[in-house]
């Protein structure tokens, strides 16, 4: 894991406490049922406050799985 | 707190594994982070347990009023905001701003306001209350430019501060002081993208902000009881014992106003209950002098005990400790000189010590502010009023010596003691004795005004609070008794006394009452060693209360009986 998969991680670990951290890499809106709206919200929200980022409504969209966040903030903050 | 670390203390407090405690969070928005923020708070400052926030629907203020007086909840927070009031002043409205609109809000909002009036009493009959009116900027509808208010804005904040007026006065309701939460300005509180894509409408600051003020309100740390104050250059400006009683000053007149504020403070503290005590480096007739002045903002008789003397003056704060017979932990001490501080730092570690800054105004506010903090309860109860008087009575009996201990003399006092039987739930004098008492205490456990009202409510409780007065005056209540009746066995979960009730056989009192009144055979204690709880140990060593071999606490009716003494109290009991 590089740096910003266990920033990602430690984010998804707190929002999901009871999700072992093995299964958080593969995790997504589809297969994780506790990943609701409020859940989707307040990760996102803590995955913007870890990386000083904001968010738009489409990202809120399109950021539905552990792999899809991580390649998002690898491309903006150029860290691929 | 950031958002992170709040989800970081969520997380290890659920793996704590503790028990839970249940609050409920009542807003008509999308509660989101500010539940986060609060459930991170609580865990803080209820560092033994697990916090769990519940809530209900989105939209439905007074909906979810209702719910939380159902729900199981220790205590509940409600978070008003202008949509609740009316849809149409919230940013996910459609309804329209226009001005023939306007006297249809106010007149709903007349209407919303008193419905949730009601929800809130009902509510707040179960369940401590903490209310937060609303925080956010109105929709900019006013007919004036933003720094002229308009009649619609002077008119819905006008009925938001007769609602809250009129909830402050409802027992368990406490209203949190907008203007604390002034540190984000109006404008960086909004959160307009949330609220539009979540129904959050919260800044991440100002949601941890907020949380923190409701988590000082609903669980204040407990005030502190007593002030200890240097004279020379503090109460007054001046050296008294070399300028004289007449020159001290704390007047504008004489540019000494800070000291005048000062006093101003204390008297207005010992208003309150707190108890004021001189130490000073002083001849003692130099000190009384000065305190005689009849023009001090306070009476001399606010100050006791007045130690002052050349010695250290750790040894007079030791004195006062001693007459006022409370703990270090819950006194401030305050002098001008950092010097004196320290050394009565040293030797009492749990003292406050506050420098006065006889030099700087600014500073000055800051210490009143905090006085005001360190000193503040929700409620001024009839026994704060009777605490000095009764301490000087104290000191008085202290006085008469071994005597003091005899049958002849306690029964020279005429004492009456009231043992009030009846369970309600809105006399909070006993919860406030359960949670700051520490020497006379079965256990030292602390409780939430929430599980207060659960035990009472409970069908087999027995509850005893016990007031006592004698020639010297009224003490109030100074004892309470909870437990359970079971079968022919009273379990006593709580029992706690006052440190100024001491020495006047109440305890015995209490449990020669506790048996007839219950008609149980015996009496066992949730008894545990605190390391403060020496006293009530002594107690139990004197009428041979220990465990027995399942480590029980427990006397029986005959083995008390066995231990009779006099009794010199006249018996009140007060019953449904």
């Amino acid at each position: 894991m590089n740096r910003i998969d266990e920033r990602v991680t430690r984010c998804f670990s707190n929002v999901f406490p009871d999700l072992p951290e093995r299964e958080i890499p593969k995790a997504s809106t589809a297969s994780l049922a506790a990943w609701d709206s409020v859940a989707h919200v307040t990760l996102l929200s803590s995955i913007a406050e870890e990386f000083g980022l904001t968010f738009e409504l489409e990202d809120y969209e399109e950021l539905v799985s552990w792999p899809l966040i991580v390649d998002c903030i690898e491309n903006r903050t150029g860290n691929a | 707190m950031t958002l992170n670390q709040a989800l970081a203390l969520v997380k290890s407090g659920k793996e704590r594994g503790a028990e839970k405690k249940a609050h409920y969070l009542v807003s008509g928005f999308e509660p989101l982070h500010l539940k986060t923020f609060i459930q991170a708070h609580f865990l803080q400052r209820l560092p033994e347990n697990d916090i769990d926030i519940l809530n209900g629907l989105y939209g439905d203020f007074s909906g979810n009023l209702a719910l939380a007086a159902q729900s199981s909840a220790l205590g509940a927070v409600a978070v008003l905001e202008g949509s609740d009031i009316d849809p149409r002043l919230g940013l996910r409205s459609s309804g329209g701003w226009a001005e023939e609109i306007k006297p249809d809000i106010l007149s709903g909002a007349d209407q919303r306001l008193a419905r949730i009036e009601r929800s809130v009493a009902e509510v707040a009959r179960k369940m401590p209350v903490v209310f937060v009116a609303p925080c956010l900027p109105m929709l900019p509808l006013g007919n004036t430019i933003r720094s002229q208010s308009s009649v619609m804005e002077l008119e819905i904040e006008q009925r938001i501060g007769s609602f809250l007026l009129r909830i402050s006065r409802l027992p368990g309701v406490r209203i949190v002081d907008r203007s604390r939460l002034g540190r984000i300005p109006v404008e960086d509180r909004l959160d307009v993208r949330f609220e539009l894509l979540a129904g959050f409408p919260y800044t991440v600051p100002f949601a941890d902000l907020m949380a923190g003020a409701v988590t000082e309100v609903l669980y204040p740390c407990p005030p502190k009881k007593g002030l200890i104050t240097d004279l020379d250059d503090t109460l007054w400006a001046g050296i008294v014992g070399e300028i004289g009683a007449d020159k001290v000053s704390w007047q504008q007149e004489s540019h000494s106003q800070a000291h005048g504020l000062y006093q101003q403070m204390l008297g207005h503290l010992a208003s309150c209950g707190v108890l004021l005590a001189v130490c000073s480096k002083n001849e003692m007739a130099a000190a009384e002098a000065g305190l005689s002045r009849q023009d001090l903002f306070l009476k001399k008789e606010s100050f006791f005990p007045v130690c002052a003397n050349w010695g250290p003056k750790s040894l007079s704060v030791g004195i006062i400790l001693r007459t006022w017979n409370i703990g270090e932990e819950a006194v401030v001490f305050v002098d001008d000189s950092p010097m004196e501080l320290e050394e009565v730092k040293s030797a009492f570690p749990g003292i406050e010590c506050r420098e006065f800054p006889r030099k700087d105004p600014s500073k000055l506010w800051n210490l009143l502010g905090e006085l005001r903090d360190l000193f503040g309860k929700p409620v001024i109860m009839a026994e704060d009023g009777l605490r000095q008087t009764s301490i000087r009575a104290s000191a008085m009996i202290q006085e008469a010596g071994e005597s003091a201990e005899s049958s002849e003399f306690l029964l020279s006092l005429g004492a009456t003691v009231s043992l009030d039987w009846r369970l309600d739930p809105s006399d909070k004098r006993p919860l406030e004795l359960i949670n700051k008492t520490n020497q006379f205490n079965l256990n030292g456990r602390r409780i939430t005004e929430g599980e207060w009202q659960r035990r009472i409510d409970q069908p087999d409780s027995v509850l005893a609070v016990v007031s006592y007065a004698d020639r010297f005056g009224p003490l109030g209540k100074v004892a309470v008794v909870l437990g359970r009746k079971l079968g022919t066995t009273v379990r006593v979960a709580q029992w706690v006394m006052s440190c100024r009730a001491f020495s006047r056989r109440l305890e015995h009192q209490t449990l020669e009452s506790l048996f007839r009144e219950t008609s149980a055979e015996a009496l066992e204690f949730d008894f545990e060693p605190t390391g403060k709880n020496n006293p009530l140990q002594e107690f139990f060593r004197s009428v041979g209360i220990g465990a027995d071999a399942d480590g029980t606490y427990r006397i029986s009716r005959a083995d008390f009986a066995a231990q009779a003494m006099v009794l010199p109290h006249r018996v009140i009991d007060l019953r449904k």
